[in-house]
């Protein structure tokens, strides 16, 4: 198991954004579903090892999170894209995917070829040589994309990438996830249902920080049959016939 | 007419290859030095693009240089001299920390840890200061402006860059940021301490905490200090032999 979860906990004052949550994830893809403030950015920065658990066992790829060494180890492996990422607008797009390469310590030798390959993966090869500061929201998202998936990550984390990629784009990055999830663990936050079929193997549906709902797509579906969900597609009555009965 | 490649070649890895070369960028000699000085070539493209990040650099410098204006105007107050470096440091941390910097988050996630990045920038703000500070008394020399120049400079930007360096190198040795920022504290209280310790030594003239960097026979110190440092690293992380 790539990741496992044991009764973590994340305080943030009074507040308990994620409540006790245990979770175990080998290859494949896992989409992270749930409203708003539900806990699904907390545990996606727990899994990127930026924020320690309040309280609970975390394991990512066989290591312990809390030791400064395995944390390294598990960092190197690791591939985040984050809600909002920044970008420094001087940098090209080869630049900056090459050096969070550098950062995340891939062997210097490997860099180059690594980062043309991720370039090209994300469709990004015309605008290679241009600044960040010229490219428009969508093709900044495959440029953080793009630094994701550089190292070839056994743990890759993705906080809402479809967000602003056009109905194109967002199919080719479903086929991508579905490419990294033969061999590695691809986790992706996001509100789209819509993503969550196309591309999961399997969804976990967060609410008030716990996980009310884990089965495949499939699963979520036939709970919108049954359940008394509202939505245009099954899956989104799925969604919310879940999300009814666990605020009942 | 239309061309089909060879069996057995796949064009995307063919394309993907020549991509990379088009796109390689060749690291100058300056970032491979600082690549066998830091053993990471991660921390040294950090080190080169911190002047790059302008607004960071900008709050940065600002910040490193009214410290430093103020701790010159309170020659008398040696809490002020205690306190200056670490309020500088941690204006350097806000300048590249969380608030700032765009990338942050993403740079947390990163295997080359953050906290080394920071310093190594602190170096880099204190060090590109430093010799700003000596073009400035050289270009000024002869006026007030230059007198003032080379006091800032002397007394302040060159000890806090050997201090800053020591910190670096200590960081670098034992692989830990924590270490090296522990290390460069306790340099910078023991050498203000010490020198005081020193300067009210019977015979000697004056007593004063502010000693450490009014007295300018430590000029030259600071100086050989700040080499020793890059001296130490790069033999540290020397390449060892059938490994390159």
């Amino acid at each position: 198991m790539n990741i496992e979860l044991s009764d973590i906990t994340r305080k943030f004052g009074r507040n308990t954004a994620v409540d006790r949550v245990t979770l175990e994830a080998g290859p494949g893809v896992l989409g992270l579903l749930g409203p708003n403030g539900a806990g699904k950015t907390s545990l996606l920065r727990m899994l990127a090892t930026i924020l320690p658990p309040s309280s609970g066992q975390l394991t990512l790829l066989g290591r312990d999170p809390r030791n400064p060494a395995d944390r390294r180890e598990i960092r190197r492996r690791l591939g985040y894209l984050p809600q909002n990422l920044g970008y420094y607008p001087s940098f090209t797009v080869v630049e900056f995917v090459e050096y969070f390469a550098l950062l995340k310590e891939m062997p210097p030798h490997l860099v180059t070829k690594a980062v043309a390959a991720a370039v090209e993966q994300v469709d990004l090869g015309s605008k290679a040589k241009a600044k960040l500061r010229t490219l428009s929201g969508g093709m900044l998202r495959r440029v953080g994309i793009a630094q994701a998936i550089v190292n070839e990550p056994e743990l890759l984390l993705f906080d809402e990438p479809t967000a602003g990629l056009d109905p194109e784009q967002r199919v080719a990055f479903r086929a991508l996830m579905r490419d990294f999830g033969q061999t590695a663990t691809v986790v992706v936050s996001t509100h789209l249902v819509e993503d969550v079929g196309a591309a999961c193997s399997e969804v976990a549906l967060m609410s008030n920080g716990k996980i009310v709902f884990r089965g495949t797509p499939a699963e979520l579906t036939v709970r919108g049959e049954t359940g008394q969900g509202v939505g245009d597609a099954p899956l989104e009555r799925g969604y919310s016939a879940i999300l009814a009965a666990a605020r009942a | 007419m239309t061309m089909t490649p060879p069996d057995g070649v796949d064009l995307d890895r063919v394309w993907t290859n020549v991509a990379a070369e088009v796109w390689r960028r060749h690291p100058g000699r300056l970032e491979r030095t600082a690549t066998r000085f830091l053993r990471s070539p991660g921390l040294a493209r950090a080190l080169l693009t911190t002047p790059s990040l302008l607004l960071p650099w900008l709050i940065a410098t600002t910040v490193f240089l009214a410290v430093g204006a103020l701790a010159q105007a309170s020659a008398g107050q040696p809490l002020v001299w205690l306190i200056a470096p670490a309020v500088a440091a941690v204006g350097v941390a806000y300048a590249y920390g969380p608030g700032i910097d765009p990338a942050w988050e993403l740079s947390c996630s990163c295997a080359v840890s953050y906290r080394m990045v920071l310093l190594t920038r602190a170096v880099a703000v204190f060090a590109v200061n430093a010799a700003l500070g000596l073009a400035a008394s050289a270009a000024t020399v002869g006026t007030t402006a230059s007198a003032h120049a080379a006091q800032l400079t002397f007394a302040w930007l060159i000890p806090m860059t050997a201090i800053c360096a020591m910190a670096l190198a200590v960081a670098v040795a034992t692989r830990s940021a924590n270490t090296g920022a522990a290390a460069g504290v306790a340099a910078w209280i023991i050498v203000v301490l010490g020198w005081s310790a020193a300067s009210s030594a019977p015979g000697a003239a004056g007593v004063s905490l502010t000693a450490a960097v009014t007295d300018p026979s430590l000029y030259l110190p600071y100086l050989a200090v700040a080499a020793c440092c890059a001296v130490i690293v790069g033999y540290a992380t020397r390449p060892q032999r059938g490994t390159q």
